[in-house]
């Protein structure tokens, strides 16, 4: 055999297993090929046996050639084989028969309370506008969370707060705002300062729709030099288009409380009927989202702080009417019913 | 404060729609709760009278009435008002009236004409009573005369929100003043004819002066006391009143106009000839008009004769010295009493009046002696009589503070930019001693604004009238200084998170309970915090424990059909020591039914058990050092006596989980199901934990362990903890951890024993363990439980 005639062989070798590899269909049909080209007595191996004959010259052309369609004939035959090892399992997996459809297993999960939710929802936002959580007691003295508010015993503001009072020692209330945490804080810490007090108020009010002698409020004070109530008004900006986007319209109205001057309400458009009135908003289109205003001056010093040298600003919103906006929820006992449909939806 | 739009209209030049007056005082502060429209906004309703009434024949309730239209004009009409009675006389709408928006057209009722329709008062638009019944009108009027005649033009009525520190809005003339202030218009007063005094009115004399700064009197004899004119009773109608007679009306009608309250008393009571305004002594007896008897103590400022008290001052005259049908002279008063003084008695006795809510916020001392011109002026030209000179005590005339302040300051307090010219104009209309001079201005408030001391209540003046718009938004900026959540605020949140994880449902409860049960979970009432003015029974005290509120929870919503539960809530608990309140955090929860919440096709429900229970405590609470389950010694009544154990942590009890006895479920309405409840306080938690400490990772052991499996039975008194001590405690040079993976008692075990199986881990931290590093181990474990526990290997 001469050089040109091996290089021939290989040359139709290759040609004809090829296309047989190509055109197997059957996982016995590849092996069938296998060995009739790679067997021991198969038609490579015997050409390849011829190669002992050939001068060393010659042997160098003709083993690397031969070998390489070696190779390349068992990587096809070995593509094929796992091919159709593939097929076999899929063929296998398309006999399953179920119904996906069924319904899923229930898996426990819990809820948090839709109050948490809008609670959470608030507090972070004020913690990125760098608010810091304080808390204060939820039995207080009067001195707390009156006196030092600029809430004098014997004048009006102080009884139209509804104050449960409490039995003890002293005379001792269940705190009617978040604003005790106001007159706590500020005795203890000096400018600058900028928290929040979110917790639990009380007043002396039936439960209804509307009202509840438990409810939630979040205060928020900012005192350092030349705060102002422009500041008051960007803060506050900010934490609505946060809670509500930047399409969140709100208006500012003069109002009164003790412990500011001046004192403003914050109002929201109403989102349950876009402004046109209806019951939640008394037909008026606003809700009043909550009272704010630039700290008394009697406040500052009360607590000593001197309101020539510092000012600030305050504001107290309710957690239930804005949960009541943000939730669609209508009726203000919904949040103290603890109906698990209702709270499997938070 | 109601305001009526034409009344206002007699002080200040208006040409607003409803709607426009309500933006306008929206705008400066003073909320409208709501608008009204009142008057007659009828026409072609005339009086008429009832001259026969047959019955309907087709109906028996319905009546056919004919009335007498006046110049010998009949008519004929259907009507089912239960009250129809022959010779009343009635309104009569005919057909083409107009009542409302609505036109009256001619009707069939059951198969009979009705020419008209007799009208009650809220088919007139006059009331919104929902009574049924038409409107019986006063039998003197004569036949055929317009209704709405009587009732004066449409008009609205604007009810106000005039907060506390605004009683000169509490007035037609005040709101006015507001307004005028805000449109820059003239303030008219009402036209006052002066009247001459003739004679001496009584002597004043005032004991305590700083309770009654001011006292104004006058007497008026020969009164004739009457009804008021129409249009007065018209418009004491609209303010809520019932007109009553003219004395009495024309004292109420002053007020609603000029915000300062008079009373007249009938002179024939006054024994005497000086009223004296002391303050009464302790014990003695007053009653006031409506015939409440007090027993007064010395805060309690009177006004008085020589021998008795007459009024409460400020607040409500006496029985003995009211305005009579037949009363001829009068004393009318004029004063200005102290708010606080005012406020005591009014708190003291739950007493209050129009009067006491005027003087409480603090009424125009100066506008006293306007008032009492005013009054006088009324009472003689309806009632007639001689009126005496006015005996004005007024020793010390008020003075507002004078406020020094710069333009500057009062726009740094705003944060705003409003020009110089703008504040002034704004200031000129507030007070008329305001000088804007140099660079500093000052300003006095006119005596009806109190509110205005310092430059802080005058930049919300500012504010207000230039409008809250000119504040502008800036961009946020903050002063900082760290500080760290409150421990507790940050371990209920982490608690909240993980029960809400294991499926736990957050409550929320409304912190008061009753006494029952407080007892009926063990605590003492002494011991807890009571509320003195309680809504409602039951309601009387504060938690001192969630589970009564969470146990009510699981009530009603077994009775809305939800029976699998899972429920928790983290808030504040309250107790009582020595008379001072202690606030504890708590974190509670229940579990009922299956943590699956609904029954499913695919596999069975696991029912809550007691080991489920002690997962979850141990779960929530594993990364607490030092926090152990022990079974409880005492369990507490209202616990399963057997299935209880306590939460231990530093020696101290911090709370406790189990079943629930089915007695206390019982109390709460609960009969059909089991209820398992945990409980603990968190006060010493947060001393072992704290959310901003981090944990060191442990390093992962490299080689892998090697696993066992032990069986061993043993008597069924031996516990798992003795079993577990027996364990801890094997000496072994391998490390060593087990998990209890079988538990059986029963069939192919003699009577008596039970068979424990655990799987066993051993490893070593430096290499693989050979097998008989294992078996020496594990013989030497299998010999430490015989001796320890008598286990035999199975």
């Amino acid at each position: 055999m001469t050089i040109q005639e091996f290089q021939t062989s290989c040359g139709a070798i290759e040609q004809e297993y090829k296309n047989k590899i190509a055109q197997a269909d059957s996982l016995s049909a590849v092996e069938e090929l296998r060995v009739a080209a790679l067997g021991r007595k198969g038609a490579l191996t015997e050409l390849l046996k011829g190669l002992k004959d050939f001068s060393i010259e010659d042997k160098k052309t003709a083993g690397p050639l031969g070998n390489a369609l070696k190779a390349s004939l068992a990587a096809m035959l070995d593509e094929k084989t796992e091919f159709f090892a593939a097929k076999q399992i899929n063929d296998e997996l398309n006999k399953t028969e179920i119904d996906l459809t069924l319904p899923a297993y229930p898996v426990a999960k819990g809820h948090r309370h839709p109050l948490s939710v809008a609670q959470d929802r608030m507090t972070d936002i004020l913690s990125r506008l760098g608010f810091e959580w304080a808390e204060g007691p939820w039995v207080e003295d009067e001195k707390h969370n009156f006196d030092l508010l600029n809430i004098p015993l014997h004048h009006p503001a102080r009884d139209a707060q509804d104050t449960f009072f409490v039995d003890g020692k002293m005379p001792l209330v269940l705190r009617t705002h978040t604003s005790n945490v106001q007159s706590r804080y500020m005795e203890k810490h000096k400018p600058p300062l900028r928290i929040m007090a979110p917790g639990r108020v009380f007043r002396n009010d039936s439960l209804d729709a509307t009202h509840s002698p438990v409810f939630h409020q979040i205060e928020g004070l900012y005192v350092d030099k030349n705060v102002s109530l422009a500041d008051l008004k960007s803060d506050l900006t900010a934490f609505m288009k946060g809670l509500f986007g930047n399409k969140a319209e709100i208006r500012f109205r003069p109002s009164f409380f003790p412990f500011t001057e001046p004192s403003v309400e914050v109002d929201v458009k109403c989102v349950f009927c876009q402004g046109e009135g209806c019951n939640v908003c008394k037909g008026s289109g606003w809700i009043e989202m909550l009272g704010a205003g630039v700290v008394h001056p009697n406040v500052l010093r009360n607590c000593g702080i001197d309101p020539e040298e510092y000012s600030g600003y305050a504001f107290g919103m309710g957690v239930e009417r804005l949960a009541m906006m943000m939730l669609n929820i209508k009726d203000i006992r919904t949040f103290y019913e603890n109906d698990l449909r209702v709270l499997k939806q938070f | 404060m109601k305001i009526l739009y034409s009344w206002l209209k007699d002080f200040i030049d208006l040409d607003l729609t409803p709607e426009e007056l309500v933006k306008k005082l929206t705008d400066l502060g003073i909320e409208v709760a709501s608008v009204e429209t009142t008057g007659a906004d009828f026409e072609g309703v005339n009086v008429a009278q009832i001259i026969k009434i047959e019955d309907h024949p087709n109906s028996d309730h319905l009546h056919l009435v004919t009335l007498d239209l006046g110049g010998a004009k009949t008519q004929r009409v259907v009507c089912g008002a239960p009250n129809v009675a022959v010779g009343q006389k009635v309104p009569l709408a005919r057909v083409g009236a107009r009542l409302g928006k609505n036109v009256l057209k001619p009707a069939v009722i059951r198969g009979v004409e009705s020419e008209g329709m007799i009208c009650s008062s809220d088919e007139l638009g006059l009331t919104q009573t929902r009574a049924r019944g038409i409107m019986v009108l006063d039998e003197n009027l004569e036949l055929g005369t317009d209704v709405s005649a009587l009732y004066g033009k449409p008009d609205s009525l604007f009810d106000l929100e005039i907060t506390s520190n605004r009683p000169d809005l509490l007035s037609h003339l005040g709101v006015a003043r507001e307004l005028g202030a805000l449109l820059n218009k003239p303030v008219k007063l009402p036209e006052i004819k002066d009247i001459k005094g003739e004679g001496k009115a009584l002597e004043v004399e005032i004991r305590n002066p700083q309770g009654c700064p001011r006292y104004m009197g006058r007497i008026i004899r020969g009164v004739k006391n009457t009804d008021s004119p129409e249009w007065m009773k018209t418009r004491l109608a609209a303010m809520g009143l019932n007109p009553k007679n003219a004395l009495v009306d024309v004292t109420n009608y002053v007020m609603f106009e000029l915000g300062n309250p008079l009373h007249a008393f009938d002179l024939r009571e006054v024994e005497g000839d000086k009223v004296v305004v002391r303050n009464a002594e302790e014990g003695e007896k007053f009653t006031i008009l409506g015939g409440r008897d007090l027993e007064l103590n010395t805060n309690c400022l009177m006004i008085a004769d020589d021998k008795k008290p007459t009024a409460l001052a400020g607040i409500m005259g006496g029985l003995n010295s009211g305005i009579k049908d037949d009363t001829q002279d009068i004393f009318i008063e004029a004063a200005y009493f102290n708010p606080p003084t005012v406020n005591k008695t009014v708190k003291k006795f739950a007493v209050s009046s129009d009067s006491s809510q005027r003087f409480e916020r603090g009424t125009d001392i100066e506008g006293a002696a306007l008032a009492m011109r005013r009054a006088s002026d009324l009472f003689t030209q309806i009632c007639g009589g001689t009126a005496s000179e006015i005996n004005d005590v007024y020793p010390e005339k008020f003075e507002n503070p004078t406020v020094e302040f710069t333009p500057a300051q009062i726009n740094a307090i705003l944060g705003a930019q409003i020009p110089e010219e703008r504040l002034k104009e704004i200031f000129s209309r507030l007070a008329a001693e305001f000088h804007a001079g140099g660079g500093k201005w000052t300003f006095k408030a006119p005596s009806h604004r109190r509110d205005l001391n310092h430059k802080w209540d005058l930049a919300e003046e500012a504010a207000r009238f230039a409008g809250y718009d000119m504040i502008p938004v800036s961009s946020t900026k903050a002063s900082l200084a760290f500080a760290e959540n409150p421990k507790g605020i940050d371990l209920g949140k982490k608690f909240a998170r993980e029960l809400i994880g294991f499926g736990f449902c957050e409550c929320k409860n409304i912190d008061f309970v009753g006494e029952k049960e407080i007892k009926a979970f063990g605590f003492d009432p002494k011991f807890c915090i009571k509320v003195k003015n309680a809504l409602a029974q039951g309601w009387d005290y504060l938690r001192p424990t969630l589970l009564p509120s969470l146990l009510k929870n699981v009530e009603s919503n077994f009775r809305f059909g939800n029976t699998n539960l899972a429920l928790f809530e983290t808030t504040k608990t309250f107790q009582s020591i020595k008379g001072f309140p202690v606030e504890g955090y708590g974190v509670a929860g229940v579990l009922t039914g299956t943590l699956e919440q609904e029954k499913f096709f695919g596999a069975k429900e696991r029912p809550v058990d007691f080991y489920l229970l002690k997962g979850i405590v141990s779960t929530l609470l594993a990364d607490v050092e030092g926090v152990t389950l022990v079974p409880s010694k005492n369990v507490p009544g209202y616990m399963h006596p057997k299935i209880c154990m306590d939460i231990v942590l530093g020696g101290k009890t911090i709370g406790l989980f189990g079943k629930l006895h089915p007695l206390t479920l019982k109390a709460f309405g609960i009969k059909t199901q089991e209820v398992w409840a945990f409980e603990f306080a968190t006060k010493l938690i947060e001393k072992a934990y704290s959310a901003q400490d981090f944990k060191p990772a442990k390093d992962l052991p490299v080689f892998p362990p090697s696993l066992r499996d032990l069986s061993v039975v043993v008597d069924k008194s031996v516990t798992y903890a003795q079993i577990a001590s027996a364990l801890d405690k094997t000496p072994l040079d391998v490390n060593f951890s087990y998990k209890l993976i079988d538990l059986y008692q029963g069939e192919h075990l003699p009577e008596g024993k039970k068979s424990v199986t655990f799987s066993l881990a051993f490893s070593h931290p430096e290499h693989t363990l050979k097998d008989k590093e294992i078996d020496e181990a594990f013989n030497r474990i299998v010999e430490q439980l015989r001796t320890q526990t008598g286990a035999e290997l199975r």
